[in-house]
């Protein structure tokens, strides 16, 4: 049984997993970002000319190691923890 | 109760607000009223809880409640039928000194019934700077005339001392006299409303309809969050002013049917006035719920006994007095709203059966740049530029957001006319434009913003001035949601012609910023002038973007591409989309395009 | 014309049905009733007309020469922008404003003409899809600014290029040209014009500065859209409506109908698109104020009400008003339309409980024609009010539309019952009629905004009640608005066409300019000399001179750093002296008051005049209806029965008298509750009311 948690996550056999590929995330009700790839990059310029973001802001990018699906944005300073949802088990 | 009656009782009681919010536009007359729709009416129950919230800025429902319970504590065995009061101080329910309440007892053959409460952002407050926002204000003492509850009319008649000591404090004193006069009016249609509503059903049953009206909305509200998953979701927003870093964090934790938002973590109070008291960021987080959890329920008390609110006192959402909170409806509040935008909709997206009500944040920082001067008829003008209200949408699970489309918080905005704008203030524009790569990317691409340039033009003192209180270029803040990007972040940049020299270029006419000469040089808070030949270019945020943008249809980057509104070098950098010479998708180019960037997405070390 | 030319023709196209009616002195009124054919509307027209030369026993070329005037309102308009079927349309614009259109003064385009649901939810809100390919919008070159002084001339050599791309790149069809400030100086605009002729002389243009030369760019802009965008429609249908009512005989001029209230010949309505939009609702309000003048109403709350829409306008002193911030579907122009507004409540509207709360609504979705009501037994599964008003025996099942149809009263009953009564817990006939009091509050609560809100109080109106479903319930809700009385005209039928025959030739001129108060009055006569001179041109053109013309002035004025500008009539005369331009603004402040409410005025800052309007009228001739003697009281002639029907008084079905509205003669009186049923509508008169036919054969019910 496969329940959504958001666009990119499911939860199946009491798992947080990628809605593309299943990869396994995380144990459901739990965080999940530590398991992603973080890609994590300047925001001035991420998304053009028009991101004239601060030097020390970041363009937090979480994607699925398995398949690159991006799951999630943050913007964040430097040493930020990540902003951990949890849909409950 | 008989849902025949109840269901005509409902409509009307709706009509009063509506009626009512008519009236207050047609006295008030003022560019900000009738464009901004800045303002709010509604009609509170005899204890002060709110019966029925209208359309206007929504974070003011919840306000005008405490505000009304306020002046019942204050006033308490003294309020009397006709009378009105005045109330604005932030400390005790307003959420910035110019945002004024009038609130007005109803009385039915001597016995209180209900209340009406209305405000709208008067003219000028009598703070440092002009027009309400006040960058320079240090504490609230300097941030114009506040009352936590005065009796403005006494059984109906205006106390014209304490009219005339209120209009002594402000600037234009006849144009806030005719906002206070509007307000006045507005109030005394609602009253007349509601006693032809209760004359006509009877006191009982206007009472047992108003009260399951509340119920009804508990009820359903309840009943929505049971059908959503529980779980906590977090968002945070920043908040730049001069170089320091202000920050707003939430966690908003659903459990069963209620609802808990939890702003620990949040930054102290700032000795800038971007701060809120905390009957404020209330106001701040129900403004987004309103719309995009009871866009089919009532908005009144029932809607409120299911949420709860933390906000750690001290701190930007909870400031201790006499912290200066002058810009906090463009500042902490606005952040609130953002943050409980993204929640909301993070949380809406967990769920298979309201996932299509997910919206990334829309238009999540005001500019609210006030001008002030002489005009080229030699009067004084003070105005808000309008385009502060005309926002961008955030990009949503079934389309992109709407360019251009406003927010969320005041759902019915818009801005005025470049005419309107040129023939009441000394200035001209010289272009007004979507802004090219300013919706947040992703499947679903968030609303593009505007870039705007104005420049003097028949001014007699040779231009003007203007306040400016904007969060400025250091952080976007139309969070994206679902892989999203936000939207790119508003700019202020004063644009120096005067020191222009030797650079023959015509700047008069020009289409661009790159095509100004002169030293430009970022504003984001403060006074500063506009005169000569220089120029002020306003850049406003987009929306925030949904999804991954690599999943975006490539035709649909490639029309945004022709559009001007994403630039090729981004539709290829973000989109990965690659397109031909001709405008056209390069199929082959994207589809290597996008596994390359996939691919470079898995190189990148694990997040922990 | 000969002497033989004795009618006067109308034809009224709209959505569903063309109506023709034929006028003649001393002689009845002549129907023709046709489906309409869109998109050769001109075909229903004929075939409408056949119809009435038919029942008239001639032939249509027989009618048709004998006609002297031929007077025409259309939805070819707004048929066409509700369709997207007008041309591919290109738009012009002043260089670094090329968004204007397509970003509506922000979110002003996305919740525009959004019913108060909507607009509460809005993430599932969005923006109509722009009548212009963005991709053919081009900036030019050139500025003018807030005073109409040239800043810059119009670059030609690029504006030729952008001309060029349009048509050669773009294919488009037409062109609208919109430029900033245009409506203060049109020189650029009009150098485009003569550009656009020499390059691609086939394309069909509009000016803004012609169409719309008011303020606000937005609204100018999406007003010569709209205009370019449906032109050809409007140019190419009223040629072959000319073409072929000249093929069938007729020889007289043909006069189009404007949405606000006056005609105009059918060579300038062709190039003035706009100026049809919603023409027949406007129609409607003016047959209103005629037959107001026949009963000596000057204050009339006119009522329409079919099978989607309940529509309502309002008449004051014997004026109307305009609407503030016209749409058309959901775009905004900028031209003068009668205020008309309306909801989605009429015979089809379907009648729901909340799934969650059970409280019962009615509308805004309908069943439409297909598949309907229940009781039409086409399929319809979901209760309408037509329904509910057969359950409660105010429409009679046996006889409905002259007994054309039989109505399925057993299947409305069933389920009406299953989806609304019993979750109420309510008897089939106490549920229906609690449906049908909150469709009388609805229709209430929307009089009440649009007479109440405005300053106006209801207990000094008459209403009357036209189309085929609003006699059933306006003597319900006229008595919660405390009307005088309310009236059911004789001519309800074909009250559009009759609106088409009692409207005049009007001509509206506009020029904006910025005056201070006070202003020498040569200042004020200088600005209406043009207009008066070019209006008197086309008066004489068209034939009428003397007492058969009329010219009234009008100003907009506004208080300085207000924004709310209000048309004052000028009461004096023209041209002005000093003493009539106190007059004028004396009217202005009394106005105001009466509008924004007491205390409104801001005298301060000062009056400024805004917008100067001339209104040039050619005054046509009007059939006359004689009024016939009255007879007895008596009515017992047109007794055709008695029948259960809900009693309010007694919260219970009780039997009722019904009558058959042919039978009845003017004199007749008819006791409430009674039914009066017509071929076209039913006349629910409640208790304790009593309801006559006047010497003009309409039903009058006194409610104060």
């Amino acid at each position: 049984m496969s329940r959504r948690l958001s666009e990119g996550l499911v939860q199946e056999d009491g798992r947080v997993r990628c809605r593309a590929c299943g990869h396994d995330l995380a144990q459901a009700g739990t965080p999940w970002k530590a398991a992603a790839r973080l890609v994590e990059r300047p925001m001035k310029g991420a998304g053009g000319k028009a991101y004239s973001a601060g030097a020390a802001v970041r363009l937090r990018q979480f994607c699925c190691p398995n398949c690159g699906a991006l799951l999630d944005t943050e913007t964040a300073l430097a040493g930020d923890p990540f902003l951990d949802d949890v849909v409950g088990a | 109760m008989d849902p025949i009656t109840f269901s005509i009782i409902r409509h009307r009681l709706f009509r009063v607000v509506e009626e009512a919010v008519i009236t207050l536009k047609h006295v008030s007359g003022s560019a900000i009223t009738n464009e901004g729709h800045d303002l709010m009416v509604s009609l509170y129950r005899a204890d002060g809880s709110l019966l029925m919230g209208g359309v206007g800025f929504l974070h003011h429902l919840t306000s005008a409640a405490e505000a009304c319970k306020a002046v019942i504590r204050r006033f308490s065995g003294r309020i009397e039928e006709g009378d009105v009061y005045l109330l604005n101080d932030p400390y005790t329910a307003a959420l910035h000194t110019s945002d004024i309440y009038l609130i007005a007892p109803i009385h039915h053959e001597g016995r209180l019934v209900a209340w009406s409460a209305c405000f709208v952002h008067v003219y000028d407050i009598g703070a440092m700077n002009p027009g309400g926002f006040s960058p320079e204000s240090p504490d609230i003492y300097t941030e114009g005339f506040s009352s936590p509850g005065i009796r403005l009319v006494e059984r109906g008649v205006l106390r014209q001392d304490v009219f005339d000591t209120l209009l002594n404090m402000v600037r234009s004193p006849e144009m806030v006299a005719l906002d206070l006069r509007s307000m006045i009016a507005c109030n005394n249609v609602a009253k007349d409303r509601m006693l032809a509503l209760i004359h006509k059903y009877g006191v009982a049953t206007v009472d047992e309809a108003c009260a399951e009206l509340i119920g009804q909305s508990e009820r359903l509200l309840r009943k929505r969050l049971g059908e959503l998953p529980d779980g906590t979701w977090r968002s945070r927003q920043f908040m730049d002013v001069k170089g320091e870093v202000h920050r707003v964090e939430l966690a908003m934790t659903k459990a069963g049917d209620s609802l808990v938002f939890d702003f620990t973590g949040s930054s102290p109070q700032s000795r800038h006035a971007i701060n809120c008291t905390q009957w404020a960021s209330l106001g701040g987080l129900f403004a987004p719920l309103f719309p995009l959890l009871c866009y089919d329920i009532t908005w009144n008390e029932g809607v409120i006994k299911p949420i709860t609110m933390i906000a750690p006192e001290g701190t930007v959402v909870n400031c201790r007095r006499p912290a200066p909170v002058s810009v906090a409806t463009v500042g902490a509040i606005q952040s609130v709203n953002n943050a409980a935008c993204a929640t909301i909709g993070k949380m809406l997206s967990a769920s298979e059966l309201y996932a299509d009500e997910a919206t990334a944040v829309w238009h999540a920082n005001h500019f609210a740049i006030f001008m002030f001067g002489r005009n080229q008829r030699g009067g004084q003008s003070i105005g808000i530029l309008t385009e502060t209200f005309a926002g961008a949408g955030g990009a949503r699970s079934f389309a992109d957001g709407i360019d251009v489309g406003g927010e969320i918080p005041n759902p019915i905005s818009r801005m005025a006319n470049v005419e309107t704008m040129e023939a009441a203030f000394p200035i001209r524009y010289l272009f007004r434009r979507r802004m090219i790569d300013s919706g947040g990317p992703g499947r679903h691409r968030g609303g593009a913003g505007c870039e705007l340039a104005i420049t003097p033009h028949d001014a007699p003192d040779g231009g003007l001035h203007y306040v400016v209180s904007g969060k400025g270029a250091e952080f976007p803040m139309s969070d994206g949601l679902n892989g999203g990007y936000p939207g790119a972040p508003n700019s202020y940049i004063w644009v120096h012609q005067d020191e222009a020299g030797g650079d023959n270029r015509d700047a008069r006419f020009a289409k661009a910023l790159d095509e100004l000469p002169g030293r430009k040089e970022p504003v984001t808070w403060g006074v500063f002038p506009l005169m000569g030949k220089d120029a002020l270019y306003v850049r406003w945020n987009g929306g925030g973007g949904y999804g991954d943008p690599l999943e975006r249809e490539p035709a649909r980057v490639a029309a945004d591409v022709h559009a001007n509104l994403v630039s090729a070098e981004a539709a290829q950098a973000v989109y990965g989309v690659v397109l031909q010479a001709d405008g056209r998708v390069d199929e082959g180019a994207t589809a290597e395009r996008r596994k390359t960037l996939r691919r470079g997405r898995l190189l990148t070390e694990a997040a922990e | 014309m000969g002497e033989r030319a004795r009618y006067i023709v109308a034809s009224d196209v709209g959505g569903t049905c063309t109506d023709t009616v034929v006028f003649a002195a001393g002689e009845p009124i002549h129907l023709g009733k046709a489906l309409s054919t869109p998109p050769h509307f001109a075909d229903g027209v004929l075939d409408s007309l056949d119809v009435a030369a038919r029942a008239m026993g001639l032939a249509c070329t027989a009618l048709l020469v004998e006609t002297a005037l031929f007077v025409h309102g259309s939805t070819v308009v707004d048929n066409a922008i509700l369709t997207r079927s007008g041309a591919r349309t290109g738009l012009l614009t002043t260089e670094g404003f090329e968004d204007t259109l397509l970003i509506t003064r922000g979110a002003y385009g996305r919740w525009s003409g959004l019913s108060e649901d909507r607009i509460k939810h809005p993430v599932k809100t969005d923006r109509a899809t722009p009548l212009v390919d963005p991709a053919a919008i081009k900036g030019v070159a050139e500025r003018v600014d807030y005073k109409g002084a040239v800043l810059r001339e119009l670059e030609e050599t690029s504006a030729e290029e952008a001309i060029r791309f349009l048509i050669e790149e773009r294919g488009v069809e037409a062109l609208a040209v919109s430029l900033l400030w245009s409506f203060y100086n049109p020189v650029h605009e009009r150098k485009l014009r003569a550009l656009i002729e020499r390059v691609a002389p086939g394309v069909y243009v509009t000016l803004s500065s012609e169409v719309a030369p008011v303020p606000g760019e937005y609204e100018r802009s999406s007003t010569t859209v709209i205009n370019a965008y449906a032109g050809a429609i409007s140019r190419d249908y009223l040629q072959s409506l000319e073409s072929k009512l000249g093929a069938a005989g007729y020889r007289g001029p043909v006069m189009v109908m404007q949405g606000y209230g006056g005609l105009l010949p059918a060579r300038e309505a062709a190039n003035l698109a706009v100026g049809m939009i919603e023409s027949g609702p406007a129609a409607g309000v003016i047959g209103a104020r005629y037959l107001g003048r026949l009963m000596r109403d000057a204050d009339i709350i006119a009522c329409d009400m079919g099978g989607t829409t309940f529509k309502v306008g309002v008449i004051q002193g014997g004026a109307f008003g305009y609407a503030r911030e016209p749409l058309v579907d959901r775009y905004h122009y900028a031209a003068p339309k009668i205020e008309v507004v309306s909801i989605g409540a009429g015979g089809g509207s379907i009648v729901a409980l909340d799934p969650e709360t059970k409280v019962p609504r009615v509308g805004p979705q309908s069943a439409g024609a297909s598949p309907g009501p229940v009781c039409y037994g086409r399929g319809g599964t979901e209760p309408t009010l037509t329904d509910v008003m057969t359950l409660i025996g105010y429409m009679d099942a046996d006889h409905f539309l002259d007994g054309s149809i039989k109505l399925d009263l057993s299947a409305a009953r069933r389920v009406f019952d299953e989806k609304i009564a019993r979750p109420l817990g309510r008897s089939v006939e106490a549920a229906a009629f609690g449906i049908y009091r909150i469709a009388a509050a609805q229709i209430t609560d929307l009089i009440h905004e649009i007479t109440v809100e405005r300053g106006l109080d209801p207990r000094d109106f008459v209403l009357h009640s036209f189309g085929g479903t609003c006699a059933l319930l306006s003597a319900t809700f006229g008595r919660e608005l405390n009307v005088r009385k309310v009236i059911v005209p004789y001519t309800a039928s074909v009250h559009c066409a009759f609106g088409l025959v009692s409207a005049d030739i009007v001509h509206e001129y506009t020029h904006a300019a910025v005056l201070p108060v006070p202003s020498p009055p040569e200042a004020v006569n200088d600005l209406f000399a043009p207009m008066v001179e070019r209006a008197l041109g086309t008066l004489h053109r068209e034939g009428f001179a003397g007492d058969r013309l009329s010219l009234d002035w009008s100003i907009d004025l506004r208080y300085s750093r207000q924004v709310h500008e209000v048309t004052t009539t000028v009461r004096a005369e023209t041209p002005l002296d000093a003493s009539g331009l106190v007059r004028l603004v004396d009217d202005f402040e009394a106005l105001y008051e009466r509008k924004y409410g007491a205390g409104s005025a801001y005298r301060e800052a000062g009056i400024e005049m805004t917008l100067f309007r001339l209104t040039a009228r050619g005054l046509m001739a009007r059939p006359t209806i004689e009024p016939a003697s009255l007879n007895s009281p008596d009515s017992s002639g047109a007794r055709i029965g008695r029948r259960a029907v809900y009693s309010e008084a007694k919260d219970a079905m009780a039997p009722a008298d019904i009558y058959d509205f042919t039978r009845l003669v003017p004199g007749n009186l008819v006791a409430g509750p009674a039914v009066i049923h017509t071929p076209i509508t039913t006349i629910v008169v409640p208790d304790a009311q009593t309801a006559r036919m006047d010497a003009l054969r309409n039903i009058v019910i006194e409610l104060g």
